[in-house]
């Protein structure tokens, strides 16, 4: 989903993921900064020449690939460079030398003199030593501890760890002052209730709040759509030892910093600024990886609605060739030979001789978009959490499109700022909805905010690249209340309105479903206006005109409108 | 397709070349033995086709192979009544003279036929060995020998095109996986013509491919790949240009993605 350019370093990434085992990016570091990996991606130099960046990504990649450079080790090197230095020379080598059984490229790259070392932890102690040791070539980059250290141990196709786990559930602890499930069910809390003022008659403060309250980590910068200053705290620059990297580290940058920035990769989008009437270009930088976490299979079922999918069966849009038909386009040899049979037989039966082509085939592809932020915590009588209204409905819906044979993903987005919109693919199009990805989605614990307008155009990037079927539906389950870091009220949801028209006019069709949330009707027209909308308490509200729904949305893309109208949207690639 | 499609794939003159990696050949044999009826599922291009011709070649059986369809229809399997002048004559499927003949019936991608379709094999497919041609009112006993192989690539259809539970159960089913690296490069070098070097290169290529994770790729380099890689090498294409237009290009149309593997298989090839 990045922009292709024949001389970027990304060429290597399927080199780079093949030494190293595991889904690794190649991106430029900075100007003047020696090649580096943070174990998810590999720097290399700027200003170098595409052979000289293979070389950087072969050492880099091989190093990952045999362990070098496993937090184990890497924490002894922590602000020692020399001793890094020493390492890497003798580890460097090593690796390649042992790489150079395996891949000729190696061979021929690996440096002349013999390896000194036959593990990492012979290596290490080596290094420790005081052996005079020659000095590794330049090419061999450099080892960063604490980037390594400090990478995020979420993301894109990460293998996952106990940490992943644990600290997904604790960024999705819901604070004290915030309703715990027991007392108070489907209330506002007493300190929420402070702030609840007759003047306004509605829930948006209380909702504005209980986002604010809610997962808030520290309040944000200012009014939405103002030239933000965006907070340039340093988080990552001074760890002590014992810290310990969270998985979605809210590290906001300045547009000048992106390439150093957690949030390398992705793809850039631009935000609609309702104030200024302009696009405010590359603004939102969204990225999208597999939740891989194991799932708990017990956890896989799914409510079955049978009125949903009677409803959605009606909705066939492909043609299907029909036999013995009494009229059609075409001979159906077989029904005709048998009437001629019949015919010399002395029995003349019905005519029904014809193939004919009627729509009922399935050819739809549809992108569940499910709202997974923190902002769908608040609760109705049953205990269930707006979330949880989404999700089941995610599921339910996944599923029956999936048995009714159309192209179905699942993604959960949710953000940290504008430069960590996270979209978590559940069920990608390619990969069949299995117990793994309904678990997965079962057990999705809502964290983080609402910028619905950048989750809203990555989803239709996805959509367009991957569904391959000539109609497109992006379904979006959310609560219609979009909030983010400097991302809220008018500006918000103009984006989002926005968002919505951009893929309509890209012959995208868009509906959104509002369920189990207390959203007011208006508000969730100023959100979804532009699309074809709904809500209800619980998906099997809508289960019996869901059919109607989705016909409306599609219906209007029925003459799409090709050719100037097409809006070539700013998009940047990540680096 | 009635008449003249399904001659015995079989040719009389070289054995088909298949190396057992577990225990599927002898699964197969005793299958055969008891004229259990056998179902193949493994990835594109894993040699599904490749294993039943040289069981049948083992065991000396005629094999008759249908590629399943969307407009497939029990008459194209059974067979169906034709006009000549001014008379009908009965023309058999494939599936009937399989039947008649005691040959193996090769049922490939049986998913892509509809599901109403495949329930003609029922019958043949359990205790009953029978096939019911009810146009012609008779029920056709199977000879011996007669044996039900069909096909199917999981995960690979959408779930209306899956093998309807009811059918799936009749089956012995064997799982086939691409074979590991010595084995593909013998069956590579074997079916190419290349020299073994070059084919554990092209296997290394296609072994790297499919270990990476997280790829756009919708599959990953076949064995079939391979040995078409290896043919143009055969004919005197080098081998980088080769592996490039059998596979780098062959996988995928995105000029990234093709890129990125160029330089992957760039860095596995053998410098020249």
């Amino acid at each position: 989903m990045i922009a292709s350019d024949a001389g970027s370093p990304d060429r290597f990434r399927f080199l780079a993921t093949f030494l190293a085992g595991r889904p690794l990016s190649v991106t430029e570091a900075p100007a003047g900064e020696a090649a580096h990996t943070d174990g998810q991606f590999v720097f290399v130099s700027a200003d170098r020449s595409i052979s000289e960046q293979r070389r950087e990504v072969l050492v880099q990649g091989a190093l990952l690939g045999a362990g070098s450079l496993d937090h184990r080790l890497v924490r002894a090197l922590r602000g020692r460079p020399k001793l890094a230095r020493r390492y890497l020379a003798l580890e460097g080598r090593r690796v390649l030398a042992e790489l150079a059984t395996r891949i000729p490229l190696a061979l021929v790259l690996a440096p002349k003199g013999e390896r000194t070392t036959l593990t990492a932890d012979q290596s290490l102690e080596v290094a420790r030593g005081r052996r005079k040791l020659a000095d590794p070539p330049e090419w061999f980059g450099v080892i960063r501890p604490s980037r390594l250290l400090d990478a995020p141990t979420v993301g894109k196709g990460a293998q996952p760890s106990d940490k992943d786990r644990r600290l997904e559930f604790k960024l999705t602890e819901v604070p004290e002052v915030h309703d715990d499930g027991d007392e108070e069910q489907g209330e506002e809390s007493r300190i929420l209730k402070l702030f609840e003022n007759p003047l306004f008659n509605s829930n948006t403060l209380a909702d504005f709040f209980s986002k604010l309250f809610g997962v808030s980590r520290s309040p944000g910068d200012g009014a939405a759509g103002g030239e933000m200053q965006v907070r340039s705290i340093g988080r990552g620059d001074s760890v002590g030892p014992n810290a310990r990297p969270l998985p979605i580290p809210l590290r906001f940058t300045t547009g000048r910093a992106l390439g150093s920035a957690v949030g390398v990769g992705g793809a850039l989008y631009p935000e609609w600024d309702v104030h200024n009437n302009r696009y405010r270009p590359e603004w939102c930088r969204v990225i999208d990886f597999p939740l891989i976490s194991p799932p708990d299979l017990s956890a896989a079922g799914v409510q079955h609605d049978e009125l949903l999918r009677r409803r959605l069966t009606r909705l066939g849009l492909g043609p299907k060739v029909i036999r013995r038909r009494q009229d059609g386009d075409n001979l159906d040899i077989d029904a005709l030979i048998d009437l001629f049979v019949d015919l010399h037989a002395g029995y003349s039966p019905p005519e029904h001789v014809y193939l004919e082509r009627r729509k009922l085939a399935r050819n739809l592809g549809v992108l569940i978009l499910l709202d997974a932020s923190g902002s769908a915590t608040e609760t109705d009588p049953d205990g269930l959490s707006v979330h949880d209204h989404q999700r089941r409905a995610a599921a339910t819906l996944a599923v029956t499109l999936e048995q009714l044979g159309d192209r179905v993903a699942v993604y959960g987005f949710r953000s940290h700022g504008r430069a960590a919109v996270h979209l978590l693919a559940l069920k990608p199009f390619a990969q069949r909805f299995s117990a793994g990805g309904r678990a997965r989605l079962n057990q999705l614990q809502p964290a983080g905010y609402t910028r619905l307008g950048a989750g809203i155009r990555h989803a239709g990037e996805i959509l367009k690249a991957e569904v391959g079927t000539p109609n497109r539906l992006l379904l979006v389950l959310s609560d219609g209340f979009p909030y983010d870091e400097g991302y809220e009220s008018r500006y918000a949801e103009a984006d989002a309105h926005k968002a919505l028209e951009e893929l309509r006019t890209e012959g995208i069709a868009c509906l959104c479903l509002s369920i189990g949330a207390s959203t007011p009707i208006d508000a969730l027209h100023r959100v979804f206006g532009s699309a074809s909308h709904a809500s209800a308490p619980t998906l099997a509200d809508l289960s019996p005109r869901m059919d109607e729904l989705f016909l409306a949305a599609l219906k209007e893309l029925a003459a799409p409108n090709r050719g100037g109208l097409r809006r070539t949207r700013p998009r940047a690639r990540s680096g | 397709m009635l008449t003249s499609g399904h001659r015995p794939v079989r040719s009389a003159a070289k054995a088909p070349l298949y190396r057992a990696v577990t225990n599927e050949v002898e699964v197969f044999r005793a299958a055969a033995r008891r004229g259990l009826p056998v179902l193949l599922k493994g990835p594109t291009g894993c040699g599904k086709t490749r294993f039943v011709e040289a069981m049948a070649y083992e065991l000396g059986r005629n094999l008759i192979t249908v590629a399943g369809h969307e407009d497939l229809t029990s008459a194209d399997l059974v067979g169906r009544f034709l006009l000549t002048g001014g008379e009908t004559t009965w023309v058999d499927g494939p599936l009937t003279r399989a039947v008649r003949e005691g040959a193996i019936c090769y049922l490939d991608e049986i998913v892509e036929a509809r599901q109403d379709t495949t329930v003609v094999i029922h019958p043949l497919a359990d205790h009953r060995r029978e096939l019911p041609v009810d146009r012609l009112g008779i029920t056709l006993k199977a000879a011996p020998g007669f044996q039900l192989v069909i096909s199917y690539n999981p995960g690979y259809q959408s779930v209306l095109k899956n093998i309807k539970e009811s059918t799936r159960q009749r089956f012995v089913a064997i799982e086939l996986d691409f074979q590991p690296a010595d084995i593909e490069a013998e069956v590579v070098a074997h079916e190419a013509g290349v020299d073994v070097q070059t084919a554990r290169a092209l296997v290394k290529v296609g072994d790297a491919i499919r270990k990476l994770q997280g790829t756009p790729l919708h599959e990953v380099a076949s064995t079939r790949m391979l040995i078409l890689a290896g043919g143009l090498v055969a004919e005197g294409l080098d081998l980088r240009g080769s592996v490039q237009s059998a596979i780098v290009q062959a996988l995928s149309d995105d000029p990234d993605v093709v890129g990125a593997l160029g330089e992957l298989v760039d860095a596995i090839l053998p410098r020249p």
